[in-house]
């Protein structure tokens, strides 16, 4: 009754404040979608992998770029103990000359597991030799479905059949192809091959070769693949197959080999300590001013007591109050997130993510009724007897 | 047997200076159905007895008996609840909630108890209607009157229909006029409803309208018809 009705009394009072830990909420939501975005730009294509861990050739610290895994080393992978499934993935950065100019991608090849890619425009099957699932970020290079793209430095192409989201990685757009496809680019990079166009799996050509390579080198230093995704069999952990494969091989989550390299562990270390500062700073806010609040009104809540409220009953009049003031505030915080973020240009990153808003919101949450414990105390010590005339004694 | 026993009330206060001695070895009972006018100038220790019948503060000796039933033994919780049920409160700067409105004012006592009921609801348009303040009932205090809001104050004091009603100062911020229409008030619901009240004040003029009268100095029973 009357936390509810003190707030309609001085809605403007009240108002500003809600507006104030808006502010404080649209900068954590921001900050939480930019951090996102900035994962997902940096490894989205790593993250999103379908796969209960992903193995890594030994000592490349995780790394996709330098991992190179031979047709033996995915034998061996996939008849360990404990692998329920295995699928490899090689990558590869090209650069594609686009209509807006060149611009680097990363050539994800699949050897399965195409349905784990949304299709958000195009044709919804796995691409065929000489073909590629695209990241939708690469429309901002005017890129579309059914272009055909020329890569360098290899003299291959490939033509977009469908769009895909989420997958970038060191926020260049990724391109997923078959595996088959991947290999011929791959031995294309290393050779000096007329065509990597086709899906022939690389074999050593006849024609002109690297300097100083010879020819039958190429498909053992092109690799079968880069890394290999793997599915665990029920009751097995990552640390059991890591065990039985290390040291030739490194074993991580996706969401752990996401943030090794490219410095990713401090750069979400910065953003995640920016938004506990954010928090922090709303939890001061919404402290400090119930805390001047209380105080504001200490004469008040004495005659209240004096009448026969409890302590309790006090103390739960404030935490409806920033019940509904941080719910307000949520609202308000949220929208201008959103409204912020669709004002983005679209090269930005920003990819709110409704369970990480969930959390930073729960924490809004925590931090307010942390805040309030400064009020509490001032309850505790406001005495009813001061609602009588205590200078008279 | 009287409704309000005070015997060798003493309070003492630790101020920046020592021990201060607010009340001492004060003695006095009150039938049920009386007014009694507690009279002396400021620093007296008027309040500090207001607070310790309230149970708002514990006394360093002495004892305070409300109906049989001894406040001064009673902890913070038992007293708050022993005020909801049993003692209407009435300050001298009125403390009505700003944001209420007069009935809300006089709502907020059974809402401390628990819940508003239709009867609470119709006790309280009752009060007001009776203290001439139905036409106000959706005010605010700040719409209000000096009078208006210390008619208000008592209507609220009545609303857990008390058997004793602890009034303070009601008439300090009020002219002559409005100040005697207050006490009539007063008086008026102490006899009618057989309720015993304590009301403090530093005018004479008022005090010697009440059944009874202590007069306090330095913390003392100076004079006074109360009886100990």
């Amino acid at each position: 009754m009357l936390a509810v009705k003190e707030l309609l009394g001085s809605k403007l009072k009240f108002g500003l404040i809600a507006l104030a830990i808006g502010l404080v909420v649209s900068l954590t939501m921001l900050m939480s979608a930019m951090s996102e975005g900035l994962v997902t730009g940096m490894t989205g294509a790593k993250r999103s992998l379908d796969a209960d861990v992903l193995v890594f050739q030994g000592d490349t610290a995780l790394s996709l770029e330098r991992s190179m895994l031979t047709d033996d080393d995915l034998t061996l992978i996939s008849s360990s103990a404990g692998v329920d499934a295995a699928y490899a993935v090689g990558h590869l950065i090209v650069t594609i000359r686009g209509p807006h100019g060149s611009f680097d991608a990363h050539v994800f090849g699949l050897a399965d597991a195409f349905d784990q890619l949304p299709i958000v425009e195009g044709e919804h099957r796995a691409p065929a030799a000489g073909e590629a699932i695209v990241d939708f970020t690469a429309t901002t290079e005017g890129i579309g479905v059914g272009d055909t793209l020329n890569l360098n430095p290899l003299p291959g192409e490939l033509r977009v059949t469908a769009f895909t989201e989420g997958r970038r990685y060191i926020m260049a757009p990724a391109l997923y192809v078959s595996l088959d496809t991947w290999r011929s680019l791959r031995a294309a990079s290393l050779l000096k091959l007329d065509s990597a166009q086709g899906g022939e799996t690389a074999t050593p050509p006849d024609g002109e070769v690297a300097d100083g390579m010879p020819p039958e080198a190429a498909p053992t230093l092109a690799g079968a693949a880069s890394i290999m995704a793997v599915r665990l069999a029920p009751g097995v952990t990552p640390s059991d197959l890591s065990a039985a494969l290390a040291p030739a091989f490194e074993v991580a989550t996706p969401e752990d080999a996401s943030l090794a390299g490219n410095g990713m562990n401090v750069m979400v270390l910065a953003v995640n300590g920016i938004q506990l500062v954010s928090l922090l700073i709303g939890a001061m806010v919404i402290g400090v001013f119930f805390y001047i609040t209380t105080l504001h009104k200490s004469g008040q809540i004495a005659a209240v007591k004096a009448l026969g409220a409890s302590n309790y009953y006090v103390y739960r009049q404030l935490l409806v109050q920033i019940s509904i003031l941080v719910t307000l505030a949520a609202v308000i915080g949220v929208g201008l997130a959103l409204g912020a973020g669709s004002g983005m240009p679209p090269a930005m990153a920003f990819d709110p993510d409704p369970a990480r808003w969930a959390v930073s919101l729960l924490a809004v949450y925590a931090t307010a009724y942390l805040g309030s414990l400064f009020s509490l105390r001032s309850i505790l010590l406001i005495d009813p007897a001061t609602a009588l005339d205590r200078a008279e004694h | 047997m009287p409704l309000l026993e005070v015997t060798q009330l003493t309070k003492h206060y630790q101020g920046g200076s020592g021990r201060v001695t607010a009340l001492e070895d004060v003695s006095f009972a009150l039938e049920g159905g009386r007014l009694l006018g507690v009279l002396g100038p400021s620093g007296s220790g008027k309040t500090t007895l207001l607070s310790l019948i309230a149970g708002l503060l514990r006394p360093s000796s002495g004892e305070v008996r409300l109906g049989g039933s001894a406040i001064h033994l009673r902890s913070a919780r038992e007293a708050a609840a022993f005020r909801r049920e049993h003692v209407g409160l009435v300050f001298q700067d009125h403390h009505l909630v700003p944001y209420l409105s007069a009935l809300e004012n006089l709502l907020l006592v059974p809402h401390l108890s628990g819940h508003v009921r239709d009867a609470d609801r119709r006790h309280a348009s009752h009060l007001l209607a009776e203290f001439g303040l139905e036409h106000r009932a959706r005010h605010t205090p700040a719409e209000l009157s000096g009078g208006e809001r210390q008619r208000v104050a008592i209507a609220r004091a009545l609303m857990n229909s008390p058997e004793i009603m602890l009034v303070d100062e009601p008439t300090s911020n009020l002219d002559t006029e409005r100040g005697q229409q207050v006490l009539e008030l007063l008086r008026d619901q102490v006899h009618r409803g057989a309720m015993t009240c304590v009301m403090v004040t530093h005018d004479p003029r008022m005090a010697a309208q009440a059944d009874q009268t202590l007069q306090l100095m330095d913390g003392r029973v100076a004079a006074g018809d109360a009886g100990a």
